[in-house]
Parts: structure tokens; sequence; C-alpha cells
């Protein structure tokens, strides 16, 4: 079962994140281990399993980026964040460079604003195509459009989500976050 | 339908509690105690006390009174080494990875030494509830990691409990507050006790408890604030003394002596203005203002107000957001934590239940849920740190986010490196760093007998999976055979099965020859005082009109009791005592009768005097 046939969801991408909620609060009052604690270790397993499934499709489904992901591992699609895309290789070095100055302690608080405002703009703007492109699946779903054009959405899809997933990096990275607390 | 009670395992102190009728108690111990001191006292004799008793011997005999002992579940010695200095046990050599204490010259893992503590719950319980207790659910700190969850687990096995589940400590708190009466908002839950600190952040929403996120620190809590005390009495000892009459003091090995004054002298500012600290085995004695007490704790209150701003981060939300703040936790009664935490969110915490209690309550309710007593209120929690796997290079490839609800479970395929590779290795980390050498490892897996095939041929499906208790387990499968493989688990931090099974049986064996222990310590008492008595009659002028065969009669029981007391045999030093009392029955007889007339005759001398 995958995560969207946990939540008996067509493939679609724009989700009711309030009615997601209520499915997930039912699903979860249906499957929780807490009401299988005196069953027999079969049925005690199968909820825990039945639960994590649950748990794992709406962590998931209900987060834009990973909803997206998802969505195309399912389809083949291999994301990686590491690799520089096309649109962006032009930039990248001069993001980079004022970066390191950053990480190394030598940019003024000025050059940092700045930094900071360039790289919120551009995912922003990978964001918002991000939410077009994701409209614009959904609308291919609905309309039954052929494997093949589905296919070339999903690709698009696929390189909208490696410049998100990569500017995101260089924002956790400026921001020091994910290097533990 | 057996009953299921609920536990709070604390650093300080434990309690054990139950749901009848809907509400939950708190059920005291034998002693009317509700709170059960953690704290374990052996003797020479292997005697074990466990509760109120044992803290009083806490300054006397501190090398073999154990407290504290939650904050060595699943460490090695590393872990723990900057807190030894203080501390009055005797460490084992084999604590590389579990910490060993040793009492008496025999080792003890914390698992076995919270059993002791479990098993006093266990039997409160019993006591009160008139039927054997099999049952319990357990509360952790949030923020415990996979190893201190799965010690707490396995002190339950060896106490003789079937756990069936571990509830985070914050969680269990909200449930016992009754938020659920108030239909949705979001809580935050401020945990800081003995030893440890969490805070949890929760959703409430038709009777589900969702914890959107948790931080925390497993190693903060008011031992920390016993132990600034502590340094800042040693200094001003060591400052006003010279070496020589310091040795003289033997100021180091008072250190129990300090703890007990700093702690009342702690319990009694957060009433008191100012107090006085007086420790006469060392001729110390100042006087601490709240002001000056505020001062030197402020920098550990501050450590926990870093964990609340991380997990308004992790949930995304802003300190404004919250609706209620909860109280947990004996150091919450602090006036500084207090204000610093209402200052943080903005809003009067609540504090209406006691803080010390309100996690067992809490624990029980848990219980009554998992008896299927009510079914409206369902708690989704999180685990608190990241789940990784070591990858090439040292770096952690995280499988598992923080914060995700549980049960959670992850897939990741391996395959081989090497023509006819039949094992392959798995690291798996608990962490938020990007390198392995920064995070905490939990256990090496080892996939066996994998089918031989070309190097990067197999596909072997990995699937990590984080029970409700917060514990994880891996199952494997080879793709192309369909075939399960075999995963050999070696813990980082931790006892191996065989391990808590051999403790389950050596602690059956304890607590029979505890038993056992005591009736011969009994049994002892009452041949000493047979014999003191026997060598009294020996001397009366009646033992001289005796008949010889009786004398010898005495003289040989005697002698065989003194012998047979030696032994560990009760029942033989039972019978022993008995064949004495036979052959000195006559003895007493005479005995008695002429003090009985003696005392008449006595009476009536000072009858007469009297008159």
């Amino acid at each position: 079962m995958d995560y969207f046939e946990v939540f008996a969801l067509p493939r679609i991408l724009g989700i009711d994140l309030s009615s997601l909620e209520k499915t997930f609060h039912e699903l979860s009052r249906r499957y929780h281990p807490d009401y299988f604690s005196t069953a027999p270790a079969a049925e005690k397993t199968k909820a825990v399993r039945m639960t994590a499934l649950l748990n794992d499709a709406y962590r998931t489904l209900r987060h834009p980026v990973r909803r997206v992901e998802y969505l195309l591992s399912l389809h083949g699609f291999k994301s990686d964040g590491s690799k520089v895309p096309q649109s962006l290789l032009m930039e990248v070095f001069e993001i980079n460079e004022q970066l390191e100055e950053v990480k190394a302690g030598r940019a003024s608080a000025e050059q940092t604003g700045s930094l900071r405002a360039q790289i919120k703009e551009k995912r922003e703007r990978f964001d918002a195509e991000l939410r077009q492109a994701s409209l614009a699946w959904d609308e291919l779903v609905k309309a039954n459009a052929s494997e093949p054009i589905r296919k070339e959405h999903l690709g698009k899809l696929a390189e909208i989500l490696s410049e998100s997933s990569y500017i995101r990096n260089l924002e956790s990275e400026l921001e020091g976050k994910g290097k533990g607390h | 339908m057996p009953k299921i009670v609920g536990i709070d395992l604390g650093t300080t102190n434990s309690l054990v509690a139950i749901v009848e009728d809907g509400t939950p108690r708190v059920i005291p111990g034998t002693d009317g105690s509700r709170l059960v001191p953690s704290v374990i006292y052996f003797d020479e004799t292997g005697t074990v006390l466990v509760g109120n008793g044992a803290k009083e011997k806490m300054v006397e005999k501190s090398k073999n009174t154990i407290f504290s002992i939650k904050r060595f579940m699943g460490k090695g010695i590393e872990d723990v080494r900057a807190d030894l200095p203080l501390l009055p046990f005797e460490v084992s050599p084999q604590s590389e990875h579990i910490i060993r204490l040793k009492i008496f010259g025999r080792d003890y893992t914390p698992p076995e030494l919270s059993a002791f503590i479990l098993r006093e719950l266990k039997r409160n319980a019993e006591a009160s509830l008139g039927e054997e207790i099999k049952n319990a659910v357990i509360t952790v700190p949030a923020y415990f990691n996979d190893a201190q969850r799965q010690a707490t687990k396995d002190a339950g096995r060896i106490a003789g409990l079937d756990v069936l589940r571990i509830v985070n400590e914050p969680t269990a708190a909200s449930l016992a507050y009754g938020l659920d009466k108030r239909n949705q908002g979001t809580i935050a839950v401020y945990d800081f006790g003995g030893g440890t600190f969490d805070i949890s952040i929760l959703k409430l929403k038709d009777g589900i408890f969702e914890v959107l996120s948790t931080s925390g620190d497993t190693h903060l809590g008011g031992d920390d604030i016993d132990e600034e005390m502590i340094r800042l009495v040693l200094n001003e000892i060591r400052g006003q003394t010279p070496d020589s009459r310091e040795r003289e003091l033997g100021v180091s090995t008072r250190i129990p002596a300090i703890r007990k004054a700093v702690n009342a002298a702690k319990e009694d500012l957060s009433a008191a203005e100012s107090v006085e600290i007086i420790i006469d085995s060392l001729q110390y004695k100042r006087t601490m203002t709240r002001t000056e007490f505020n001062n030197l704790i402020d920098p550990i209150i501050e450590r926990t107000l870093k964990p609340c701003r991380q997990a308004l981060q992790d949930a995304g939300l802003q300190p404004g957001a919250i609706d209620e703040v909860v109280m947990v936790g004996g150091s919450t009664r602090i006036p500084l934590v207090l204000q610093k935490v209402e200052e943080l969110f903005g809003r009067i915490p609540h504090t209406e239940l006691n803080p010390d209690e309100v996690v067992a309550l809490g624990a029980a309710v848990q219980a009554d849920i998992l008896a299927g007593g009510q079914r409206d209120m369902l708690l989704l929690d999180v685990t608190p740190l990241s789940v990784g796997i070591e990858t090439m290079g040292g770096v952690l490839s995280k499988i598992l986010p923080r914060n995700s609800t549980i049960p959670a479970s992850a897939t990741e395929m391996f395959t081989t490196f090497i023509d006819g590779q039949t094992n392959v290795k798995i690291h798996v980390l608990q962490g938020e760093r990007e390198l392995v050498k920064d995070c905490r490892s939990l256990a090496q897996f080892d996939l066996k007998d994998i089918p031989p095939m070309t190097a990067g041929m197999a596909r072997i499906e990995v699937k990590f999976l984080i029970d409700a208790d917060g514990i994880l387990s891996v199952s494997a499968q080879e793709q192309r055979t369909g075939k399960y493989q075999s995963i050999e688990v070696k813990p980082t931090y931790g006892l191996t099965d065989e391990q808590v099974e051999h403790m389950i049986l050596e602690s059956f064996e304890y607590a029979e020859s505890d038993i056992e222990a005591r009736l011969v310590i009994e049994a002892r008492i009452e041949a000493e005082t047979v014999l003191n008595a026997t060598v009294k009659g020996l001397s009366d002028d009646q033992y001289a009109s005796l008949p010889d065969d009786e004398k010898t009669a005495i003289t040989a029981a005697a002698k065989t009791l003194r012998a047979v007391m030696k032994t560990e045999d009760h029942h033989a030093i039972r019978g022993a005592i008995e064949t004495l009392g036979n052959a000195t029955m006559h003895l007493a007889e005479l005995i008695m009768n002429t003090a009985i007339s003696k005392a008449l005759k006595d009476k009536r001398v000072t009858e007469i005097e009297n008159e």
C-alpha cells in the first residue's frame, strides 16, 4: 500500500491539510497499538506496522516538498539535493564564495543580510514554481492525461525540486541548522 | 482483566499509581509515604532496603547507598566521568559500555538497581490492591535515547513486570492534567525533574494528544543545582581551611553530608527568602539568600530555555501560539524557574497538580487506556532524536527525522561490494549531527547468510521500525530470493537479551535468598537470646540441684546450637533452639518458681518498709 492509498487519495499534490488531519485521526483511532495491548501478539504486530505506515504517510503527505519527492520516487525518479542544477550553474560560484566568507566569520552583518535575502528570494521563486507545477500535475491527473505527458511533467517537477532543495540546503547551511544543537 | 499500574521511575523519587472508577490515584507504601525515594541501601549481610529507609543511610553509609541511578541508565563510563568525583560509589572496571557499580564485591548494572525500586513499587501496589501485579506502564524522559529506554524496559523485566508501554513523562503529565476537557489547543509541558529536563509541545484536538515536537537534556536537573551548591560549599571550606585541617576534617569524604544540607537549603529557598546552611561535622555555617541562590542557579535554568526554543522552532510555532503551559517535576517549585518559563511563553503556567505526582497519575491514565478502560483519549508521541545509518566517510545518513510520530518506519536498500559477500554490517546511530563520531551509537546490525552473488547484485531491503515505546528494531529481506535475513544485533550501550535473561534468573534467586537471609538473621538473634538466658541459668543456684543427665543434656544442646548458628541453615538453627528449650524446661521452671517466691518476699520487705 502506498502513502496515497493509505489515505484513499488519488496521486495528487494539492492536498487539503485539515481533511488530511481528520482522516489521520480517524485512522489512528482504528489502528493504534494502544487499542491492541491485550490482543494476541500477531494482531499487536499488525497494529504497530499499520500505524507506522499511517504515520509515515501522514509525515510525508502533509509536507508540500516531501509530498512531491514521494510522488517522484513512486515513478522512479531519484532526488538528489547535492547536484548543482543547470539553471543555477552561473550563480552558484558566487553564492558559495559568499557563504564561505560568512561561515569563516569574515562577512559583515550587511553582507550576510544581503546573502540571506538573495537566497530567500530564490527559494521563494522555486517554491512558487513548485506550487504551480504541482497544481498543473493535478490538472493532468484530472484530465486523465496520457502516460508520456505525465512522465514529461514529472521530469519538470523533479528539476524544480532539485533546484529548490539545493537552495534549501544552502539556506540551512547559512542558518547553521541541522548542525546539531 | 489483570490490573495495569502506572509507574514513574524518577531520578529522586518513584511512584506507582492506578486508575480506579475512572480516577487516577497514587498508591502509598506500607509506611504511608506516597513517594518512594529512588534510593537503594545494601548491607553486608545481603539485606536490601529501598525508599525512605535507604534514604536515611545516605550520609552514614554513603558507599553502599545508591541514589540517582537513573542518570546512569543506558550509559558507559565515559558519559558520566565528570559526575563521578562528587559521587561516593565504587565503579567496576568493567564499565566501558554499561556502568557497573561494585557493592560488597558484586557488580550491579543500572537496570538491576532500578529493578530494586520497581520491585518495591510492585510490592506496594500488590499490598494495597490485594492481587499480583504483572503489568505496568513506565515513564521515561521524552529525550531518553533508545539505549536509555531499553534499559528501563530491561529493569521492568528484571523486576518481574511486563512493561506494556514506555511513555514519555511530559506527555503522561498532559494526560493527568485533564486538558482533554478543553476541546482543542496547543500545550507546552515543561518538565524539570531531579536529573532530567524535557520540553514537549502538544496539539490537542478531539481527545487526540499529538506531540508536535520534543527536546530536552537527559543530564540536567535538580541534581545539577545540588552539585553547584556542593561546589560552592567545598570552595568556601577549602578557601578558609589550611590543607592539614581540611584533611583532618576529611572534607571530600563528607560530600554526602554536604549534599544533604544543600538539598534541604535548596528546598527551603522555594518558600523562604534566606536560609542557613549548617554542616556540623565540618564546622561550616553560612547564610544564603534567595538572590544569591538565583544568581548561582541562573546558568542552569538558562540551559532549559534553549531546548524550549528548539522545540518551538521544530513545531513551527512562536511562543505566543502556546495556549497552556504545564509545569512538571520537583524542580519547577523553584520560583526562578516559574518566573523564567512565564517570561518565555508570556503566560502563567499551570501548577495546580502536585509536580511530583502528576507523571505517575498520567502513567496510570495511559495504563487505563491500554487496559481498555477508556478510548476517548489517544496519545500520539514522537521520537526525540533522528535515526541514521553510517555511510562512507563516517557520515550519518538520516533515515527518520526527529519528531516523527511513532510508531514510524523507514526502508533502505543495501547491496554487497565484493563477489560472493554473504555479510553486510549496518551501524545505526541516533543524533542530529552530520558526523557519526558526534552521534550516539545505537547498535551494529549484522545481516548474515546473504546468498552469494556478484558484487552489487544483492538487493537487501532493510526495514527500520520504531515502536510506540520509541525503541528501534530492524528486519531485512533479500529482494531477489525473497529470503528474510537473520540479523545479529549488538547493542552499543546496553544489555543483550541473554544478559537480561540471566539477570531475571539471578533476581529470582536474589528474591529468594533475600528471604532466606532474613530468616537466618532472625533465627540467629533468637539463638543468641536463648543462649544468653541459658548461661545465666547455669550460674543459678537451682542448676546445682538438677540431676546429672539433665545437666549433660543442657550443655550438649547449648554446644550444638552454638555450632549450628554459624551455618546459613535457619531450619537447623530453629531445631537446635527447640532442643535447648526442651532441655532447659525443668531448670527454667525451678528458676521461675524461686524467682516468684523471691519476688513475693521482696515485695513483703518493701511493703513493710513503706509502712
